[in-house]
């Protein structure tokens, strides 16, 4: 059957994957003996397993009929994760109330109902709100403004 | 002491003043994120456990133990009035609960709801300070070889119990332990996985991957399809239910009581099959088996029942063993380790103002949670008329807050970003995260252990068989996985586990 959007065949290639890298990085640790287990020994024994598993389920998805992929809409994911991540490149240099009005503006692009009068005011919101309760009440260890001369 | 000095002895921590404002602001949001569908209990706990630094041990567990059972009322609201699961465990929930609500009968509904999950709390608290004193008195026997096989079972048992393909679940188990090995060796201090980031010395952070998983891949999946809810016009009416429904009821929501704190015991349990079985064993039982799904009161009784009795009881593996059952202990683990505090045996002997507060906390929060939910059921109501285009981005600001300051790492907003795409991935491949997260938590321990019995026996791979209790455990998994590959059990978890 054509695999090219079948559900477990694509988990299996992944877990494949994931075996691969565990199993590559492992061979530079000590292996040890089951008596005197090095650092690399568990990870190996997981990598092998893990492979052997995703083969499994990779080579059982080609004989029986199952589950296809359905549509794949990468607008919200991708534009969440744009906001996580600028979130980790802002924060220590903007502050907290730049970089969440930046990553709530960013994130309303995940949704197609957005509406930016809407997004600023929650933008706003937030940014006080969390301010009032992380750094005021709470007193997290977080920078406000940004530090220009730090 | 005696069982009563102890409940005493934990009522005077869970009635400070400090903690008893911590366990109201647990059941309030609790009930606020079982309200809304977007988000669930894990992620607001991993969102709270940064905030969890600055407050005492058991009041943070109490705080956090809070949000968890009181996310199963919440639940309960949402799938009566709309017809969609406010949380996982609420699912069987919709079936007899929002036919209820389309016959008039909203109100009793939820009033039986909330009924049942009390005197299901009250029961569950019990059972746990009766069951967890003898286990964790077991527990304290366990070797490293014991420990290594109460964790395959449990693992096992968490493959056993997720939803679809077992294969995939094992393998998400094993990957789960990988990722826990990443950082720095404890042992060798040689790191692994870290593949040159600084960031990963310590490993991969857990708030970071759970957030990542639960939070922003779910919203990613939901934002795919249709975002609001239908909305929630129509009237609520008496509240407290008829004498004749109560009495009706009352076998229905003793059997979801007793088959909920069974269940959340085991490992992978907890609330969400506890509330699946509660229903099956109804229909079972009753003797008017087509009412259900047409609106019976029982079909509401038991399940919310079981939930709560699931949520509560799944504490005792976690705070006895320091074995999570499911994602949301997890999270409790890693709350107690933030302050230091192994999870196992030794807590309730070395700590038991922390065991015995926490329980007492759970009665206490199951009052305020009727007084929350029964009279002030239009207050939750009206959060569901928040647009979920407003809740998203707000929900993601509280994550990347969450993931910044359990560290103060930029670099963990990075792993969350990772991680929330390869979350999409999996809810994409239908691999189902829960295993993962608890073999994420297990792994360290796993290779401690294994690495502690090898060297006992010197490389022997048998101690793990003749030891009589690790022995009983592995017989256990074994077992677990020859019904789950048996067809006709399979057919009947297949039946189950279905929506």
């Amino acid at each position: 059957m054509n695999v090219s959007r079948s559900k477990d065949f694509w988990a299996g290639i992944m877990f494949l994957g994931f075996a691969a890298v565990a199993m590559v990085a492992a061979r530079g640790y000590t292996l040890g003996s089951a008596g005197r287990m090095g650092p690399g020994y568990f990870p190996m024994v997981l990598g092998l397993l893990l492979g052997v598993l995703g083969l499994i389920i990779a080579a059982r998805s080609l004989l029986t009929a199952d589950n296809r992929i359905d549509g794949l809409k990468l607008q919200p994911l991708l534009f969440l994760v744009a906001g996580v991540c600028l979130f980790g490149l802002l924060i220590e240099r903007l502050g907290l109330v730049l970089t969440l009005i930046a990553v709530v503006a960013v994130a309303a692009f995940a949704s197609r109902e957005s509406r930016s009068v809407e997004v600023a005011a929650l933008a706003a919101v937030l940014a006080v709100f969390s301010l009032a309760i992380f750094v005021y009440v709470l007193r997290l260890p977080l920078l406000v403004w940004p530090n220009f001369f730090g | 002491m005696d069982l009563a000095s102890n409940i005493a002895a934990g009522f005077a921590v869970a009635l400070t003043a400090q903690n008893l404002l911590y366990c109201f602001v647990g059941v309030l949001l609790g009930t606020m994120v079982g309200v809304l569908p977007g988000i669930g209990p894990v992620t607001t706990v991993a969102m709270l456990l940064p905030i969890s630094f600055a407050l005492a041990p058991v009041s943070a567990l109490i705080l956090l133990a809070g949000i968890y059972y009181g996310a199963q009322y919440g639940g309960s609201t949402t799938a009566i009035l709309i017809n969609i699961p406010g949380e996982a465990s609420s699912v069987v929930t919709t079936i007899d609960g929002h036919q209820m609500a389309r016959q008039g009968r909203a109100g009793p509904a939820l009033g039986i709801a909330a009924i049942g999950s009390f005197f299901a709390g009250c029961v569950a608290t019990l059972f746990i300070s009766a069951a967890a004193p003898p286990l964790a008195a077991i527990a304290l026997e366990f070797g490293p070889a014991e420990y290594f096989s109460l964790m395959v079972c449990g693992l096992v048992a968490a493959v056993v119990l997720a939803h679809g393909s077992v294969l995939k679940a094992i393998a998400m188990v094993v990957l789960g332990l990988l990722l826990g090995l990443a950082g720095t060796d404890v042992n060798s201090g040689i790191r692994r996985f870290t593949f040159g980031f600084q960031g990963l010395a310590d490993g991969i952070e857990f708030v970071a991957l759970s957030m990542a998983i639960y939070g922003i891949a779910e919203i990613a999946y939901k934002l795919e399809g249709k975002q609001d809810w239908a909305d929630v016009s129509q009237a609520i009416g008496r509240v407290w239910p008829a004498w004749s429904d109560i009495i009706h009821c009352v076998p229905a929501i003793l059997r979801g009581t007793g088959l909920g704190s069974i269940l959340g015991v085991l490992p992978g349990g907890g609330a969400l099959l506890a509330s699946f079985a509660a229903y099956t064993l109804e229909k079972k039982v009753a003797r008017t088996p087509r009412a259900f799904g047409k609106g019976d009161i029982r079909g509401v009784a038991a399940p919310e029942a079981a939930n709560n009795a699931g949520a509560q009881t799944s504490f005792v593996p976690m705070l006895t063993l320091g074995i999570p059952s499911n994602p949301t202990m997890a999270m409790m683990i890693g709350a107690l380790m933030i302050h230091g505090i192994a999870p196992g045996p030794r807590v309730m002997i070395e700590r038991p103002e922390l065991f015995w507060g926490v329980i007492a906390s759970m009665w206490l929060g199951n009052l305020m949670l009727v007084i929350l939910n029964l009279p002030l059921v239009g207050v939750w109501v009206r959060l569901l008329r928040i647009p979920y285009r407003l809740l998203f981005p707000a929900i993601l600001a509280f994550c990347c807050i969450g993931a910044y300051v359990i560290n103060s790492n930029a670099f963990d907003l990075f792993v969350m970003g990772f991680f929330a795409v390869f979350g999409y991935v999996c809810l994409k491949l239908d691999c189902e995260p829960a295993p993962l997260i608890l073999g994420f938590v297990l792994g360290p321990m796993m290779e401690e252990n294994l690495r502690r019995a090898l060297l006992i026996s010197r490389g022997d791979f048998s101690v793990f068989v003749t030891e009589p209790l690790s022995l009983a455990f592995l017989v256990a998994a074994l077992l677990l996985l020859a019904l789950v590959a048996a067809p006709a059990i399979r057919a009947k978890r297949e039946e189950a586990l279905q929506e």
